[in-house]
This record gives C-alpha cells, sequence and structure tokens, in this order.
C-alpha cells in the first residue's frame, strides 16, 4: 500500500497556478526524488507534505490518513531544509533533542536518543558545539540527526545537498543512500540535480511547469522519456532533438534521411511532422549516411564531445569514446543508432511514441513501473 | 473532492485566525490613541472650541476659511518651508561629507563616531539648554570664541533678532540631526564592493572622479530616502524650536507645529488649532506618500 | 610626505569631530564651574576651580530626583508595553496571512510618520474626558503614539531577517505556532528586540510636546518639562545648574553609548532607512 498520496493536487498562489493535477502514490520504505528545474513546483510539493504550504484543492494522505488538517508536527514526518535550519542559539545536542522535547519525552530517553543518533552520524565530539562553529558538512549532519532522532514514517528532504562542495556532495550522497538502506524508510528528496536524482532514487517524479512529467524508474526515465522535456532535461549533455517529418520508413529532416524501424512503434505512427530524438552516446561519427561537419571538439579526458553540424544549420552533439580525435572543420557521415532512436510528437513538449520490443526496454520493470501507477 | 478542498483550508485558517489574534492588541491600541484621535481632531476642525472649558459650537467650515483667507497659517507655511530647507541641506551636507571622512582610516574612529553621534540622542532638552547658554549675548561661548579668533568685534544677540534666530534655529537643527544622516550613508558606504573602486582606479579615475562616478551613484537610493525622512521630520518639529526662540522673536520662527500649539494653548481656539494641523498634515500627505509608495516598492 | 597627508586628514577631521562634541564638553565643563566664574568676560575655557556643589544641589534642593524617577517610570513603562505588542504584533505580520495585512503594513508606517501636533489636541480632550489627566498613564498611552508605530515597523524589518526556515522547521519538529515563536524566533529576534528597546527608550526619555500639555504638576512632571520649569521658574537663571542637570539627565544615554552602541547602529539598518 503506498505511504504518501497525492490526490489531485491543485497550488494557487494568487493567480499563478503552481501545480496542477498532480497526483504521485509513493510506497512504504520507497526514495523518490522530485526532479525539475526551479519554479516547478517540486519545493511546493514537499512543504506541502510538510504541512508548511497548504493545497488549494487536493487531498494528501500519510500513511492511510488524510493530513490536509493536521499540523506539521502531528504528520510524523520529518524535514531536512536546504539551509539546514539549524536552531543558531542551541548547541548540536538541543537541536537534536528538541523534536523529542516537543513530544514530550523524559529527559532520560531523550538524552539515550540524542547519544544514539549521535553515534550513527558520527557526532559525539561536536554535541556541545554550536551551529556556527561546524563546517557545511556537519551542519548537514546535524540536521540529518534531528530528523531522524525520532524515527518518522516519512523523511523530507529540501536540496539536502545543494550548499555543499562538490567533493562532499559525492560523499554524502553515498552516506544518505546507504542511511535509507539501512532504516528502509519512506523519502521523498527535492532536488534539481539530475545526477542525485538518478543516483539516489528508487523512483523519480520529473517535474516541470507545475505539473508532473513523468514518474518511474531512473533506467526508464532515461530510457524511456515520456516527453520532450524528460528527454531533454535528463541526461549529460542532453538528447539531441531535430524536428523533421516522417516519410515511409524514413525520418527526412532537410532532404536527408535516416532509417528508422517503423515496426516499433505503434499504429500511432504517422507519415508528418514528428521530432527525433537520440542522445550523443548514440551518435557515430562514422558509417552513417548524413553529412556533417565537425564544429567543436570538447575533451574530457575519458571520452569527447562533438559538436557537428548538419544541413540546414543543426547542431547535434556526439560521444565518442578518446582515441581518434576528429578536427574542427572535417566532414563525416553521421549515423544514429537505430534502437535508440525515440520519436516524439512535435510541439514545445510532445510525448514521445510509445515502442514495442525495443532492444534497451526490460520488460518486466515496465510492467513494474505501469502496476505502480495504476 | 469538494469537501478535501474546503478541509484543506481549515489550517491555513486556524494560522490566519492567530495572526488576527496576534495583531488585534495592536489594532485596538492604534484606533484608542491614532485612529480616533485623527478622526477627533477632523470633527474638531469644524468646531469652536474654548479651551478652558472645552465648551464649543458648530461652525462649519469657518475654520478652514480663515486658515485660508488669513495670513497666519501662509506665514507660519512659508516659516516652516524656510526652517525645513534650510537645516535640511546643512544636515545633507555635513552628514555626506562627515561619513565620508569617518569612512577613511581614521585614527580612534570608533571614539570619533560615537562622539558625531550623540547630538542625536541627546535630549531636545539638553540640546536645547547647552546652545542657549552658548548663544547667551553677554557671558556665551560663541560670540566670544569668534571675538577671540577676530571674526567679530562685538558680542551678537543671536535668538532675539532676525534673521539671526531663524540662523541659529537652523544651525542648532543641523547640529541635533545630522548624525542621522552620518548614521545611515556610513552604513550605504560599507556595503559598497571594493571592487568597484579597484575598477575605477584601474580605469584611471582619482578620487574625485571615483567619489562621483562610484560613490555618489550608489548613495543616490540611500540620499532619496534619508531626504524624504528628514524632510518629513524637520517639518513638523516641535521641540527644538519652541524650546529655543518660542516662535520668536514675535512669529518670525513660528513654525506650523508651533502655530497649531500657540492656537490651541494660548489663544485657546482648540476648533482653529485642529483646522491648521489638519491643514499641515495634508501638506505633509505629499511627502508622506512619496515616502511609502517607495518604501512599498522596496518591500 | 604620506605621512603628513595621513596627519593632515587626522588634524582636520579630529578638529571637525571636536567642533561637533563642543556643545556637550562645554556643557560639562559649565557644569563644573563654581556659579561665580560663569560670569567672567572673556570667559574661562577651562575650569579654574573644580567643583560639584552644583550637582549637590539638584539632588538635594531642587525636584529633579522626583522627575528622573518619573522618567524612569514613564519611559520603562512604555518600552515594554510597545516592545511587547510590537514583538506579538510584527510576527503576524510579516509570518501570517490574512487579509488586510498589507494596508495595515502601509498604516503602521503612516502613522511613524504622522505629526504629533495632529493628535495632540484630541489626546488632550481624551484625558480630560477619561480622567487622566496629569498621570504618568496619560504620557505612556501618549508616548504610544508615536513609539508604537516606531517599534513595531523596526520590528517587522528584524523579523524578516530571521529565516522562515528555523520557523518551518521548528513547526516540523512538533511546534506550534506559538512554541515556534518563543523557542526559536525570540532567541533570533533578541538583538533586535534590544535595539527596539533602547530607541523606544531614548524617544520616550526624550519626548517634550505631550509632557508638556498633558502634565502640569511636579508630582508626575518628567525629566524634559521638569528640567524646563527649572530654567522658566529661576529668578536668575543658573545656568550651572541647569548644565548639571542636562549631563545627570543625559546620563543613561551615555551608558547606552558605552555600552550597547552597536544595537543603536544595528537598529538604524533595520530601520526606516533602507535602500
Amino acid at each position: 500500500m503506498a505511504e504518501v498520496v497525492l490526490k489531485d493536487i491543485r497550488k494557487e498562489f494568487g493567480t499563478f497556478v503552481a501545480l496542477e493535477r498532480l497526483n504521485v502514490a509513493i510506497n512504504a520504505g520507497e526514495f523518490v526524488a522530485l526532479l525539475g528545474p526551479s519554479g516547478c513546483g517540486k519545493s511546493t510539493t514537499l512543504r506541502m507534505l510538510a504541512g508548511l504550504d497548504f493545497p488549494t484543492a487536493g487531498e494528501i494522505s500519510i500513511d492511510g490518513r488524510v493530513v490536509n488538517d493536521v499540523a506539521p508536527g502531528k504528520r510524523d514526518i520529518a524535514m531536512v531544509f536546504q539551509s539546514y535550519a539549524l536552531y543558531p542559539h542551541m548547541t548540536v545536542a538541543q537541536n537534536i533533542a528538541y523534536p523529542l522535547k516537543k513530544r514530550g519525552v523524559a529527559r532520560p530517553e531523550r538524552d539515550a536518543a540524542v547519544a544514539k543518533t549521535a553515534t550513527l552520524l558520527q557526532l559525539e565530539p561536536l554535541l556541545n558545539r554550536k551551529p556556527r562553529q561546524l563546517s557545511g558538512g556537519q551542519q548537514q549532519r546535524v540536521a540529518l540527526g534531528r530528523a531522524l532522532v525520532r524515527e518518522p514514517k516519512v523523511f523530507l528532504l529540501d536540496e539536502p545537498l545543494s550548499n555543499l562542495d562538490a567533493k562532499l556532495r559525492s560523499y554524502m550522497r553515498a552516506e544518505l543512500i546507504e542511511l535509507h538502506r539501512r532504516i528502509g524508510k519512506t523519502m521523498v528528496y527535492v532536488t534539481h540535480d539530475q545526477l542525485e536524482a538518478m543516483t539516489m532514487a528508487d523512483r523519480i517524479a520529473v517535474m516541470h511547469d507545475g505539473r508532473l512529467q513523468q514518474f518511474d524508474e531512473p533506467e526508464i526515465i532515461y530510457n524511456q522519456p515520456a516527453n520532450r522535456f524528460v528527454a531533454g532535461f535528463i541526461g549529460t549533455p542532453s538528447m539531441n532533438q531535430l524536428e523533421g517529418a516522417i516519410a515511409g520508413s524514413s525520418f527526412v529532416i532537410n532532404g536527408e534521411q535516416v532509417p528508422i524501424n517503423r515496426a516499433l512503434y505503434e499504429q500511432a505512427l504517422k507519415d508528418g511532422p514528428v521530432v527525433l530524438g537520440i542522445r550523443p552516446e548514440n551518435v557515430s561519427l562514422s558509417g552513417g549516411s548524413l553529412p556533417a561537419t565537425v564544429r567543436l571538439v570538447e575533451n574530457a579526458g575519458h571520452e569527447q564531445i562533438v559538436t557537428v553540424e548538419i544541413p540546414g544549420g543543426h547542431r547535434l552533439l556526439a560521444r565518442e569514446a578518446s582515441g581518434q580525435r576528429p578536427s574542427v572543420g572535417q566532414t563525416c557521415q553521421i549515423g544514429f543508432d537505430a534502437d535508440f532512436i525515440h520519436l516524439f510528437q512535435p510541439g514545445e513538449n510532445g510525448s514521445r511514441f510509445e515502442t514495442t520490443g525495443q532492444a534497451h526496454v526490460i520488460p518486466m520493470q515496465a510492467q513494474r513501473s505501469a502496476s505502480d501507477e495504476s | 473532492m469538494a469537501t478535501a478542498a474546503h478541509a484543506g483550508h481549515r489550517l491555513e485558517r486556524r494560522y490566519a485566525r492567530l495572526g488576527v489574534f496576534l495583531i488585534a492588541p495592536t489594532i485596538v491600541v492604534f484606533s484608542l490613541v491614532i485612529v480616533y484621535p485623527l478622526l477627533a481632531a477632523i470633527y474638531l476642525s469644524f468646531f469652536s472650541v474654548y479651551t478652558p472649558t472645552l465648551e464649543g459650537e458648530f461652525t462649519g467650515a469657518d475654520n478652514y476659511i480663515r486658515l485660508l483667507t488669513n495670513a497666519a497659517f501662509w506665514n507660519s507655511l512659508i516659516t516652516t518651508l524656510i526652517w525645513t530647507v534650510g537645516t535640511l541641506s546643512l544636515q545633507i551636507v555635513f552628514g555626506v561629507g562627515m561619513a565620508l571622512l569617518l569612512h577613511q582610516n581614521l585614527w580612534f574612529r570608533s571614539l570619533a563616531r560615537s562622539l558625531v553621534l550623540f547630538p542625536y540622542f541627546v535630549s531636545t532638552v539638553v540640546a536645547v539648554l547647552v546652545w542657549r547658554w552658548l548663544f547667551n549675548d553677554l557671558y556665551g561661548a560663541i560670540n566670544h570664541g569668534l571675538m577671540q579668533l577676530g571674526i567679530m568685534d562685538m558680542p551678537l544677540d543671536w535668538l532675539g533678532t532676525m534673521p539671526n534666530a531663524m540662523i541659529g534655529v537652523i544651525l542648532v537643527g543641523a547640529w541635533k540631526y545630522f548624525p542621522f544622516v552620518v548614521i545611515a550613508v556610513l552604513a550605504r558606504l560599507q556595503t559598497i564592493p571594493e571592487h568597484l573602486y579597484e575598477a575605477a582606479k584601474i580605469d584611471g579615475a582619482g578620487p574625485i572622479a571615483r567619489f562621483f562616478d562610484v560613490t555618489l551613484p550608489q548613495l543616490r537610493s540611500v540620499l532619496v530616502v534619508i531626504i524624504l525622512l528628514r524632510a518629513i521630520w524637520d517639518f513638523k518639529e516641535f521641540d527644538l524650536i519652541y524650546l529655543l526662540t518660542g516662535g520668536g522673536p514675535v512669529t518670525s520662527t513660528q513654525t506650523l507645529s508651533l502655530l497649531v500649539y500657540q492656537e490651541a494653548f494660548a489663544l485657546n481656539e482648540m476648533g482653529q488649532a485642529a483646522a491648521y494641523s489638519i491643514g499641515m498634515m495634508l501638506v505633509m500627505l505629499v511627502f508622506m506618500l512619496v515616502y511609502i509608495r517607495r518604501t512599498a516598492r522596496e518591500a | 610626505m604620506r605621512i603628513l597627508r595621513k596627519l593632515g586628514f587626522n588634524l582636520f577631521t579630529w578638529i571637525l569631530v571636536l567642533l561637533v562634541a563642543f556643545p556637550l564638553v562645554w556643557m560639562i565643563l559649565t557644569s563644573l564651574k563654581p556659579q561665580t566664574e560663569l560670569f567672567r568676560i572673556p570667559p574661562t575655557w577651562l575650569p579654574e576651580t573644580v567643583t560639584f556643589e552644583h550637582y549637590w544641589r539638584l539632588l538635594t534642593e531642587t525636584p529633579f530626583l522626583i522627575y528622573f524617577r518619573n522618567s524612569v517610570v514613564l519611559a520603562t513603562t512604555t518600552t515594554v508595553f510597545v516592545v511587547v505588542l510590537g514583538a506579538i504584533g510584527a510576527y503576524s505580520l510579516v509570518r501570517f496571512a490574512y487579509r488586510g495585512r498589507e494596508t495595515l503594513a502601509t498604516l503602521v508606517l503612516f502613522t511613524y510618520l504622522l505629526p504629533s501636533v495632529v493628535l495632540i489636541i484630541p489626546l488632550y480632550l481624551m484625558m480630560v474626558e477619561l480622567g487622566l489627566s496629569n498621570t504618568l498613564a496619560s504620557l505612556v498611552l501618549a508616548h504610544t503614539t508615536f513609539a508604537l508605530p516606531y517599534a513595531l515597523w523596526l520590528l517587522r524589518s528584524f523579523m524578516e531577517g530571521v529565516p522562515e526556515d528555523l520557523e518551518s522547521a521548528a513547526l516540523v519538529d512538533g511546534a506550534s505556532r506559538m512554541g515556534a515563536f518563543r523557542d526559536v524566533i525570540l532567541p533570533q529576534l533578541l538583538p533586535g528586540i534590544i535595539s527596539t528597546a533602547l530607541f523606544t527608550f531614548i524617544l520616550s526619555w526624550n519626548e517634550y510636546l505631550y509632557a508638556l500639555v498633558l502634565v502640569n504638576s511636579d508630582a508626575v512632571r518628567p525629566l524634559t518639562t521638569g528640567v524646563m520649569t527649572m530654567l522658566i521658574s529661576a529668578f536668575n537663571i543658573e545656568w550651572s545648574l541647569l548644565m548639571a542637570a542636562s549631563v545627570m539627565m543625559s546620563l543613561p544615554l551615555i551608558v547606552v553609548f558605552a555600552f550597547l552602541q552597536s544595537y543603536l547602529t544595528r537598529g538604524f539598518g533595520a530601520g526606516a532607512v533602507k535602500g
């Protein structure tokens, strides 16, 4: 049974609609990332789960109980804030003990719980310090400790790693995954960083302009993006998208033809305008049929990102293993790995044409995600 | 669905009620000591009230007609404007200048800052007593100081004749209130990023060019706020002028605030005084609205 | 050359600073001179004999101590009243959403700029009506007319400086709104409250007009009007006595300046002058 359910949520700020028809069901013990660019409504969603913002319409339930009218402190949730929000005038120990104190836990049990949490997060030597005497990473751990200490049903994390430097961030990422595995609690994690979402989450809810775009496992989001937005947002460098048309068994752009396996697509695919999506790693610089000129080569050590221009001025990115280095100005015949070609409806956020039996799709996962969403 | 939507508002509404509950005492006090008196002042201005007995009769717009036709209000308005413009300009010039000096690397800087700020916080009564003693025509330090320096050869009657009285009031006002400008400008100066000056230096700007091209534009917005605020406060100043000259000689330093007080508590014409005060407020309203607009826009 | 320029700058600035401070120095010097030394022509710049007789006379022969006590009671009561109202009012204005909140905030700003003379006549009538004329209570009420908008406005800025996340965290941790206010916001607001309290105290301590109109007996007169009556009632103005009174009257200020000056400058940053 789903532990956290958002049903038909709508949120307006004045005349601005921040969220519309949001439906998400999160299973017990699941690690879910809410992912999207800033202003997509992901933080608002989290704040509504916490009871800090109020939905204009819709229903929020946690563990089978509708919590719309329940104060934040009574929802059995804990939250880690982007700013950590540690109480500056309290010591680390007092910070961690505060949620217990507010719940009327007696002093000896409180101390024991604080000690246990401190051990878990290696905070013992810091217990008597004030937050401002701590480094960013230490503050982060105290914030986690304050959330962990009273063992809530659901953890809400609002961009908890975004204030750390890159090295510490990747360390804490591993720590959080480890922590989630150990305590097995439901976690809802807001981030704008797709790498965090892809590496940590069991499932990712991709949001854009106040609407849920796709809610699925990371591989599926990556391999079967629901629409052009998801396709472009997930993956670095992002997926190449070419506006052209379908004619017979080819995708036609500027008179050049790219062969596609039309049989893979359902009946819906008709001749006419369409957007072709292909990830840079599925673009090869030789042996294809599309003439192109190399415009830029960015060497990242283990790989290189090559920008090529095809007739009509469109630019494409290709990811190549380091080795032979193409030179700028060189012409080549680029090709796309047919198994990894995506076709989208034209339009700003056209949805993807479903495929059947494409090589990279693992059918079992597809089924599981289908049952989750129902 | 509708019930859920309705229910979703309950916590929000509970918070809103708490918010109203918390502001309620303030609203009550405000209504009692500000809103009610303000409305009462408007009401009173249509009556003729004799102060000692507090008896009065409705006289319609008579007070306002008198305000418009008699010279008293207009003369006081002009006096008020002279005082405001005079003292405000000195406050700004000295204030900005002093702030620039105190922003530099000065020996015992914090002591110097304390000394400069002190006049602003000292009671007007204290300031006036000290200045009246300084201005004293027989034994005052100013007359003798100036005579010892050879600037004057005769003691001057500072507060008893014109235009000396107005000059004296303006000077004391500037002395008392320029620290406000100093603090505000200093605070702003400290937030000007150093790299702006470095960039200007690299571009070959000298100290004077740096002041006009970097400092002044950065100070512009804070100066507008200071000028508005000080203009409002100087315009309504009562204590300082009343205690220094009492509006004299005769009525030559009688600003609008003094006129209202005089009318109500010396001439015992409360209704007329109320009308004067409303007239004064209407003049001020222009500045007040500009200031409120500006503050609202920044928020 | 460099040293010389530095010396010149310091000299110039310090002369200006001392010129600004001169009236206050003169006040102290005069209060220490014997009465006879005041009427020398030309005046002695430094006292030839230092005496504390004026201070002694002030405390024993004049109602100065009564005025002082009245001022302490008046300013303290006003400050406590206004800061308590202002702190919870500012919490409401900054952290709650209800209709009319913005209008209310604008109204506060408007009253903050309102001239006292507009309110003085109706307030006088009101105090007579309520039977409060000639009491310290009437002055406390009158002082709220300028102190409350001021405190509310100042505290509102300070409140805006307290991160909203802190309150949110406290709510999630199980505190009620008022619990979060007490446990988390109030401790963060403390420096702002001290600033506001100091400013309010000074405003009330220095206020003259209301005291002039609403109170006319020595028993309830605060220092401002009290000291001025000493000037007016004296047959022969005793300047050294008045200067001693001025020094004594400024004592609380000197204490604040010596120990709490940072709070005063902080109040400026948060208060009226932004932008």
